[in-house]
């Protein structure tokens, strides 16, 4: 344990180190005091409209249809469609009835909607069927949740970016000669190592996911099996990483790309690719995803399957195993010399 | 001066290449283009899809869009489970009144709204085959100057772009220098009779010279030889001015600060949550008032008109960029005269 305490006293001295550990739970904090307001325009659709251009019966029935923007003249309005940012579905009256406008790049749901509108005018007042809608099971907010989970992934890797980096700095210093000739056992060396980079991901995580996610009790220890796993899982590949690069700047390509892969692939992987098909499976060798796709689950209310903590499982043996083979290399490649 | 100049553009060149950035930028070169032409460029959403529950058998064939038939009421409850999908019911009976509609709700009262009234819509064409006047698509106007897939792959790459230069331009120059502080190279500046802001000069221009190498290479690639040529010297434009005032930030901060660690910590943290809202807002047009004053925004904007060939920001913007780099270009170099006269070396210059 002493060697513990030293490590711990040596990133004590290093304020700016802990600033960056609590800056997620910061931005977590920022996200859970932003109104829902913000963000519930995401999924909605946007009718761009003339000023003084349609009556006030069908600007009336369009909001109840989706968000409507207000532009001066056709000009602007044209413009605003034009804008490859959002899909605004322009709307301005023709004879009898309306017309739609929109740029040709939409995705074919702003078409179809965009198509089927004049006709959905026109039918306003037919006699309706029977219509059901269910309240959903949670309320949680789709974007909202995204940028907490990716807030609280981002926690947790920081923890693999700190490993890496002190690892390559002890190579950089010639510490890791001097390690390698000290009495200790290949298995204390990655205890201490990982210790460092888990505890303060961990850390991190939990408050950041204390301050945002709201859960019933029963799932939040789910939500603490997720997040010490993947702090595991982080810690150990940050080990990998500062094993695997030779020098510093190797290892800052290291974790550029770490980065890319953690963060975005997750998010792309969850918001493109659909469950159950064979790339989704394949997304779970990225130790993040299955961290991320629980925390997703979790928030929506539907709870977490075996797959989430079986893959962070899984890559935190691997994680470990691979760096003790490698030291235990390193030790028996000294003994021959 | 000037073979003083010359070595050290060699210098820095061979240090470029030991830290495998140009392996590393035609690594993501290669990623980034799988993924815009395998993935991006396929990305659609559908209209909401229709689940009919017909036990009478009353629906007319041939529907369009083809609805998904399911044997229960149960089923059919199951399949809208997602909030997406929208359910007709037709075991009550012929009429109009009879249908049932049965969605979850998406958590948007308008959204389940449109959602329904699509529904409507379906039921009244395809099943009771009421004439609904207007045929489809008729009266929509398309007014845009590109198809879904241009304005994907334009949208994609500039945002690899922005996001590549970001990234490596404040990485990459702030790496080689943290490796020449440890190889002590600071310290031999000090007598070597070159001028720091050679030093950085050089360090600069190599990065300048790859960062738009890259963005030649990247846009060509995924936007095509011809639109790429058009856009790309005002795309040129906005990745030089952008590369300048990332490497020369990376450069003060890697002077700056002691250690390497506290940098990439720094990094990640300005990679994740600096550069994540701006591409929220320009990727899914969500409107939060702050961004405008978000400078990292404005670059982004700027250089998303250049891809779609719109008239860039004004006189203004350029003042502000051109005075952001020459105030970066200065406060690099005093930094590192300061941190040149710590490590022992005399300032001569």
């Amino acid at each position: 344990m002493g060697g513990l305490w030293y490590q711990i006293k040596s990133i004590a001295r290093d304020k700016l180190c802990i600033l960056t550990f609590l800056l997620p739970i910061v931005v977590g904090a920022a996200i859970n005091l932003l109104s829902d307001m913000d963000f519930s325009a995401m999924n909605q659709v946007t009718f761009g409209i003339v000023q003084q251009d349609l009556g006030a019966e069908s600007v009336a029935w369009l909001e109840e249809l989706g968000t409507i923007a207000v532009f001066s003249d056709r000009e602007a309005l044209v413009q605003a469609v034009k804008e490859p940012a959002d899909s605004i579905i322009g709307v301005v009256r023709s004879e009898n009835s309306i017309e739609t406008m929109i740029s040709g790049d939409e995705l074919n749901i702003d078409t179809e909607i965009a198509g089927f509108l004049p006709q959905m005018y026109q039918q306003r007042n037919v006699a309706k069927a029977d219509i059901t809608i269910v309240p959903q099971s949670s309320s949680t907010n789709g974007m909202k949740a995204l940028l907490i989970a990716i807030t609280v992934v981002t926690a947790a890797f920081m923890g693999c970016t700190y490993n890496a980096m002190n690892i390559i700095g002890e190579k950089e210093d010639g510490i890791a000669y001097v390690n390698q000739i000290l009495p200790m056992s290949a298995g204390g060396y990655i205890l201490r190592k990982i210790a460092i980079g888990f505890i303060g991901g961990m850390v991190s995580t939990i408050i950041t996911a204390l301050i945002c996610v709201r859960m019933e009790l029963e799932q939040v220890f789910l939500l603490l099996l997720l997040i010490v796993l993947s702090a595991l899982a982080a810690a150990g590949v940050g080990l990998l990483i500062g094993d695997a690069a030779k020098e510093l700047m190797v290892g800052i390509v290291w974790i550029k790309a770490v980065m890319i892969l953690f963060l975005a692939l997750p998010i792309l992987s969850y918001l493109i690719v659909p469950r159950n098909s064979v790339l989704f499976w394949i997304s779970y060798l990225i130790p993040s995803s299955a961290a991320f796709y629980g925390l997703m689950d979790l928030q929506s209310g539907s709870g977490i399957g075996i797959a989430e903590p079986a893959a962070l499982l899984a890559h935190c043996i691997f994680c470990i195993l691979g760096i003790w083979v490698s030291k235990r290399n390193v030790g028996l490649g000294l003994h021959m010399e | 001066m000037g073979r003083g100049f010359g070595a050290l553009l060699r210098k820095d060149f061979k240090l470029m290449l030991s830290g495998k950035f140009f392996l590393l930028a035609a690594g993501s070169l290669l990623v980034y283009s799988f993924y815009i032409n395998m993935v991006y460029v396929r990305l659609n959403q559908e209209i909401y899809p229709v689940i009919v529950y017909d036990p009478l058998e009353l629906q007319s064939k041939g529907q369009q869009p083809p609805a998904i038939m399911v044997e229960s009421q149960e089923e059919l409850q199951a399949k809208c489970a997602d909030a997406y999908a929208v359910g007709i019911d037709l075991s009550a009976g012929m009429t109009v009144k009879d249908a049932k509609i049965y969605m979850v709700s998406s958590g948007i009262e308008q959204l389940d709204a449109l959602c329904s009234a699509y529904a409507q819509l379906y039921y009244q064409q395809n099943i009771f085959q009421t004439d609904t006047g207007t045929v489809s698509y008729d009266s929509t106007n398309i007014v845009g100057d590109f198809t879904k897939e241009a304005k994907n792959r334009r949208e994609i790459t500039c945002e690899v772009l922005f996001f590549e230069l970001t990234a490596v331009g404040f990485l990459g120059l702030a790496a080689v220098l943290f490796r020449e502080k440890q190889m002590g190279v600071l310290r031999v500046h000090g007598i070597v009779p070159v001028s720091c802001a050679a030093f950085l000069f050089s360090k600069l221009l190599l990065f300048f010279i790859s960062d738009l190498l890259f963005a030649v290479v990247l846009t060509m690639v995924n936007i095509g030889v011809i639109e790429g040529m058009i856009v790309l010297p005002t795309v040129l434009l906005q990745a030089g001015l952008l590369s300048l005032i990332m490497a020369l930030l990376g450069f003060l901060l890697a002077v700056c600060l002691p250690n390497f660690r506290q940098f990439s910590l720094l990094y990640l943290v300005l990679a994740v949550f600096i550069t994540t809202p701006v591409f929220l807002v320009g990727q899914t047009g969500i409107s939060w008032g702050w961004i405008i004053y978000h400078p990292m925004y404005q670059l982004f904007i700027t250089m998303k008109k250049a891809y779609f060939g719109e008239r860039g920001a004004g006189l203004g913007y350029y003042c502000v960029c051109v005075a952001v780099i020459a105030g970066l270009f200065l406060l690099g170099i005093w930094a590192l005269r300061r941190e040149v006269a710590k490590s022992g070396g005399t300032n001569n210059s």
